[in-house]
């Protein structure tokens, strides 16, 4: 069986990511041991070419899978970095594609915000279970600033899965599920309606919550999940990087008012994509 | 033995008891395997069931009008035409077959009472804003609304006489035992969960186990962000024609107290109907 990871990425006028999947890709293949290959698009790639990274990206990725940009035209979301606000397209919908493009018979999906610095996710590679989403979203501050719809996907609707690091063993079953992630997309309208979430942006923690909610008729089944996804939220600095520690200013309770906390030896999410970029050497320095 | 389940109601013109037992009778029929679907309704006047179409469903009626509202439930260990009994509230749905709780109930216990229950989402119940008298005065959580007992046990005969003399005591037993947070109304999960408490007996009739499974609709247990009087404000009631029900985007396999005795329509007890019928032809 060939074990893989996927990043997606799909440059905007904000923001690299391209460069940051390149941080993502590294790191993770340090800390993981597989392979890594990236799922982008022809604008993306002409970027990359322009910017003079196609060497590190060749040697950086096992295969660049190229592939239709996602019409997410209309889906602008803010990106905050600390307390300035950036407004930028979000191409995220076309990860219900992956099924179709990844190269390997056992993937794990990971965002290019997601800086893999331990070798927790090896963990998961054997573990018998087709589907491998993360249940719950671990706030670098604690539970103060998780709100009920970091938890669920409405107030009465079913509870939220974290797309932001998903495995997934490729057979039939998981197709069904990724289909059904693509139909749920398709229909995101109709679903909020169903499922009464606010569809102004279409997330794909919520189609993936609604299509495993589907899958297993309709019910909250116990079933394993990958760990808690450890989050810093975009309002959040990452200000340094010594050796293995990251030293972000949390913003309290998403005020303005900011304390200093140090993480070491856990994989983070970093919503926060310009204090990535901003830090990118010294993050380079870990891989 | 005989074994079967109680239906216990008091209908008046400005209720609708009669047509939520016949409701639930239905849908016991409908899911229940042979041996365990029986149904015995008490009731205050038989003519409130005249107008159904099909009271077959009703193993045993017995008319009794001994008591008001819901205090009908305090006399069910000598109501009941069975040797062993499972007593449920009227405004419940059975969705699947439950039979194999009845026979684990039948060998290991003469007196079982549930002690939790769960949101339309599948989460235990944590939330004790109806509940505040329990907590403050640490009685156990007990649910009367599913309570299996065997009719000539010693154990339950205790029980039953003392629940029943706090039904017609509230004042005297709320009082010397309630103190600590008084409830407007001692209601029939009150005395029993004070008789369990009196008699330490709750490790006997109460012990853990991952059965029964009642969903409890009221609104503010489900662990919403906000209070609810009526879970149907915010979520729907969706019965299909096979009888599979739906609250919200949750397919429920549990049995459901609805609550809201509004929700059972007409439309609801055609199609219980019709599957009975389909299922008796």
């Amino acid at each position: 069986m060939s074990k893989g990871i996927i990043i997606f990425a799909h440059n905007n006028r904000q923001i690299d990511y391209i460069r940051m999947s390149i941080l993502a890709a590294k790191l993770a293949n340090k800390n993981l041991q597989v392979p890594v290959s990236l799922i982008t698009d022809p604008s993306t790639i002409d970027w990359m070419k322009e910017s003079n990274i196609e060497k590190t990206v060749t040697e950086t990725f096992d295969n660049i899978i190229i592939t239709q940009r996602p019409d997410d035209t209309n889906n602008i979301r803010n990106y905050d970095d600390g307390k300035y606000r950036v407004h930028a397209p979000f191409n995220n919908g076309n990860r219900c594609s992956i099924w179709d493009l990844t190269p390997y018979t056992r993937t794990l999906m990971i965002d290019a915000d997601y800086l893999t610095l331990t070798d927790t996710l090896s963990n998961y590679w054997d573990i018998d279970s087709d589907l491998l989403v993360s249940s719950k979203y671990n706030d670098i501050q604690g539970s103060e600033r998780i709100g009920y719809l970091d938890t669920h996907i409405s107030e009465t609707g079913v509870e939220m899965l974290w797309a932001t690091t998903v495995m997934f063993t490729k057979n039939e079953t998981t197709k069904m599920f990724f289909d059904l992630v693509a139909h749920v997309r398709e229909k995101y309208k109709m679903y909020s309606d169903i499922y009464r979430f606010n569809p102004i942006i279409f997330r794909n923690d919520i189609a993936f919550s609604i299509a495993r909610h589907i899958m297993n008729g309709y019910q909250k089944i116990e079933e394993p999940n990958l760990p808690d996804i450890f989050s810093t939220i975009d309002k959040d600095v990452l200000v340094d990087v010594n050796n293995s520690r990251l030293k972000f200013l949390i913003a309290q309770n998403n005020s303005d008012d900011y304390i200093a906390t140090t993480v070491s030896n856990k994989d983070v999410h970093v919503m926060n994509k310009f204090s990535i970029m901003r830090n990118y050497d010294r993050l380079m320095e870990l891989t | 033995m005989t074994f079967g389940y109680l239906i216990v109601v008091n209908d008046t013109d400005t209720t609708n008891y009669a047509r939520l037992a016949y409701t639930l009778a239905l849908s016991i029929k409908n899911t229940q395997k042979e041996g365990f679907d029986k149904v015995a309704l008490v009731i205050n006047d038989k003519t409130r069931i005249e107008g159904f179409n099909s009271t077959w469903v009703f193993d045993e009626i017995i008319e009794w009008d001994g008591a008001v509202h819901w205090d009908g439930r305090s006399y069910m260990d000598e109501l009941t035409p069975w040797d062993a009994t499972i007593c449920l509230d009227a405004d419940m749905l059975f969705l699947r077959d439950y039979s194999h709780w009845a026979e684990y109930f039948i060998k290991n216990s003469e007196l079982y009472i549930a002690n939790k229950a769960f949101t339309y989402r599948g989460d235990i119940v944590t939330n004790d804003y109806y509940r505040k008298c329990f907590t403050a005065n640490e009685l156990p959580n007990l649910y009367s609304f599913y309570t299996f007992f065997v009719k000539n046990s010693s154990l339950a005969k205790e029980f039953f006489n003392l629940q029943r003399q706090i039904i017609k005591n509230p004042e005297l037993f709320a009082n010397n035992f309630l103190f600590k947070y008084k409830p407007k109304v001692v209601g029939t999960d009150e005395a029993f969960a004070l008789a369990s408490k009196i008699l330490d007996i709750t490790d006997n009739i109460a012990y853990s186990l991952e059965f029964p499974r009642v969903v409890h609709m009221k609104g503010n247990v489900q662990n919403w962000p906000y209070g609810a009087d009526d879970c149907y404000d915010h979520i729907g009631f969706y019965l299909n024609k096979k009888g599979k029900l739906k609250l919200g985007n949750f397919e429920q396999n549990d049995i459901v107290h609805y609550v809201n005795k509004e929700t059972v329509t007409l439309e609801t007890v055609n199609i219980l109907e019709e599957i009975a019928w389909q299922k008796n032809k």
